[in-house]
């Protein structure tokens, strides 16, 4: 087996409860490298075998025994000196949210030690019938009893078998209340707070019955040429170092940084979308954040950076001694989105997110939503239950957070998803989502290349599939106009299969502000002891990109589904820089299609040819 | 002739160091004079941190935006007019 790999892979079906080591396909790796491509790839087996089972992939219930759930690391993840490379992806199928492919992305130190537990992926299968939770430990996989566990929170189920399980480097993974309880947009968190968060993947593992996953281990991920690692690591931790905001900008600030820049630039959606321009920024922002509430920061296994932010809120009704965050989105979602400028607020909801296991983009978008269908009053008094959603009401976001995991009272509703909630009380134009997922925080009417990346990305309104924000407000690697929608095609598609690659390395979004293609084809060809150049990595990226595309195409979804809300389509932005701008939508779309070589959102048999994916 | 006013917001590592959230400044229309006359405030060195003498603009690290537009996707020169708002915003990121 090449350099980066463990060389075993976990299939665990937990109908049968069997759980059966594979070898890592060396030869799939080649051309998917790991990580999201390795999901990417395993899913199209799994559709293939359905198919000729007589089962369509439109009809996997992403609740149901049959979706499956991928835990993959790639061949950076834990090699001492690749920067940043403390991550694992996590795909499903089906995602329980959106009816598309299930995606994302986390940090801390679960991806490293899964791979010194001594596999690359895990591959699960099939439904439990009570709880369970898979042991790894050094090797040996074990299903065990999770009916203790079933019912506690994140940091309760984190802490009790970090402690039950021997040996180094621990690390779990799990769900809380609101993944047992199928809440759509419940996530995966892993350390505590770091968190797989987008697609719902922890309704997944609450449809399965599992609990957590728990990993530990102390061997080494094998590294082909270790001189010549050495020496580009170096450099690249080097370039790291000196970049002012690998360097500098995030340590200092956290992600949060970015509140007022964005607002700045009339990109921070306010009151659901209705506007880009909040005026209580400041109070929200990363720098009031690190003068009033910032005790320590906290990096992910392998990080030089250090973005993670330890907080306190040290007196009043949303006291917490002790907790991680608010990110940039979070702070957007729970306190932009729903115009909650309590920073004390934002910080509780958010907790609360990761005690429960909730995704706090789609829990804070989805609250803005209810808050301006209940403004507009197309909810029943009686609906509510006494929860006074009204946008900047931050008893109720928190309220609402908490109900949302147990699925009482009106969370029952916002546990749905913004999609769904905005359908059932008649108005989906009110859901600031795309393809059921919602949007994170930017407006493309004040940043145009964004709104193409979230109408094309394959998992729905995502900003990390492709973060042209990067360019077009940040400057990285170079700056172009946020206003402008020519030729943001060629750039969509250009951190889109950039993104792919970063993923299945698996590697973190953020040493990308300071290491490119190259350093990404170097780092690589020295653990690998393959020769990869750029255009290679960048071709194994469009590989990827393709071959998700081609999967959720069989779920029904095409060239129309590549959309935005009509608000950012049909209504001009009323404030601000991007005052009067809406997204010329379809203009960029026909540009990137034509770049793509798809045909109304899907591959073209020449472009699959030409990328060598065989159906 | 009356001298155009402007407000300029200084945020991150640029509000800690010089310790001001704002300040108003006049200057005769040109960023340079701008920030010339905004270091005599805030120090001489704010000048530096902001300008590149040598190639006589702002500094490429810079994210420097006229009522929210960042001045490199300006075409043409840039007349800073009564009333504008600055922000000056070090190298900075996140997602």
């Amino acid at each position: 087996m090449s350099g980066g790999y463990m060389g075993r892979i976990l299939r665990v079906d937990l109908t049968a409860r069997t759980l059966n080591v594979e070898s890592t396909p060396e030869e799939a790796v080649k051309r998917y490298l790991g990580g999201k491509g390795y999901a990417v790839y395993t899913f199209y087996q799994y559709l293939k075998d359905y198919e000729s089972k007589g089962i369509l992939p439109a009809d996997i219930d992403p609740l149901g025994p049959e979706n499956v759930l991928i835990f993959a690391t790639g061949p950076g993840t834990g090699v001492p000196g690749f920067p940043c490379s403390g991550r694992y992806h996590a795909m499903a199928l089906r995602s329980p949210l959106t009816g598309s492919i299930g995606s994302a992305n986390s940090g801390g130190e679960w991806g490293p030690f899964l791979k010194f537990s001594g596999f690359d992926a895990i591959v699960i299968e099939g439904a439990s019938e009570d709880p369970v939770y898979l042991s790894i430990v050094n090797g040996e996989a074990d299903l065990r009893s999770a009916c203790d566990l079933w019912g506690k929170n994140v940091f309760d189920t984190c802490r009790i078998l970090t402690r039950k399980v021997g040996g180094k480097n621990k690390s779990v993974a799990c769900i809380g209340p609101a993944g047992e309880n199928l809440a759509r947009m419940a996530c995966i968190v892993n350390d505590e707070h770091r968190a797989a968060g987008r697609t719902g993947l922890g309704a997944v593992m609450g449809s399965k019955k599992l609990k957590a996953v728990v990993v530990s281990g102390e061997e080494k991920v094998p590294v082909a040429e270790p001189d010549k690692f050495r020496e580009i690591s170096r450099e690249c931790l080097e370039k790291m170092r000196k970049n002012a905001v690998t360097g500098e900008g995030l340590p200092t600030y956290g992600t949060a940084i970015l509140i007022n820049v964005i607002n700045t630039a009339g990109g921070l959606p306010y009151k659901n979308w209705q506007t880009g321009v909040n005026p209580d920024a400041e109070k929200i922002s990363g720098e009031t954040l690190a003068e009033t509430y910032l005790t320590a920061r906290r990096a992910c296994w392998g990080c030089i950076i250090g973005c993670g932010r330890i907080t306190s809120v040290k007196t009043g009704p949303f006291q917490i001694l002790g907790t991680e965050g608010p990110e940039y989105e979070s702070i957007w979602a729970l306190g932009g989105s729903t115009a909650v400028k309590d920073l004390d607020a934002i910080i509780k909801a958010n907790h609360y997110c990761d005690e429960f296991g909730l995704d706090p983009i789609s829990m804070g978008s989805t609250i803005a939503a209810a808050m301006e269908l209940n403004e507009r009053g197309y909810i029943p008094k009686e609906d509510l239950q006494g929860l006074d959603l009204k946008f900047g009401n931050s008893a109720a976001l928190v309220e609402a957070v908490w109900r949302t995991a147990y699925r009482t009272g009106f969370g029952k509703y916002l546990a749905l998803g913004s999609k769904k909630l905005c359908e059932i009380y008649g108005h989906p134009e009110l859901s600031m989502s795309v393809k059921g997922l919602e949007m994170p925080a930017y407006d493309p009417r004040a940043i145009k290349g964004i709104g193409l990346t979230y109408a094309t990305a394959n998992r729905g309104g995502c900003h990390v599939t492709g973060y042209t924000v990067s360019s077009e407000i940040l400057g990285i690697p170079e700056k172009i106009d946020p206003l402008v929608p020519e030729g943001k095609a060629k750039w969509a598609k250009l951190f889109q299969d950039f993104t792919c690659v970063v993923n299945s390395t698996v590697n973190c979004l953020f040493s990308t502000f300071a290491l490119g293609v190259k350093d990404y084809a170097d780092l690589l060809s020295a653990i690998t002891g393959w020769s990869l150049t750029e255009d290679d990595l960048l071709r194994i990226g469009e590989r990827i990109y393709n071959l998700e595309r081609v999967i959720i195409n069989k779920y029904g979804f095409d060239g129309n589904d590549d959309t935005l809300p009509g608000r950012l389509i049909g209504e001009p932005m009323p404030e601000g820089p991007a005052k009067g701008h809406v997204v010329e939508l379809e203009k960029m779309k026909e540009e990137y299609y034509k770049l793509r070589g798809w045909i109304n959102g899907k591959p073209s048999s020449e472009k699959l040819k030409e990328l060598e994916i065989e159906l | 002739m009356l001298m155009p006013s402007v407000k300029i917001k200084l945020f991150a590592t640029l509000r800690k160091k010089y310790g001001v959230r704002e300040v108003y400044v006049e200057c005769d229309g040109t960023i340079k004079d701008l920030i010339e006359n905004a270091s005599k405030i805030l120090g001489e060195e704010f000048f530096n941190d902001i300008y590149d003498k040598e190639r006589n603009k702002v500094r490429d690290d810079r994210i420097f935006t006229v009522n929210g537009r960042n001045i490199k996707d300006f075409k043409g020169n840039i007349e800073i007019k009564d009333d504008d708002v600055i922000a000056i915003f070090p190298p900075l990121a996140g997602g």
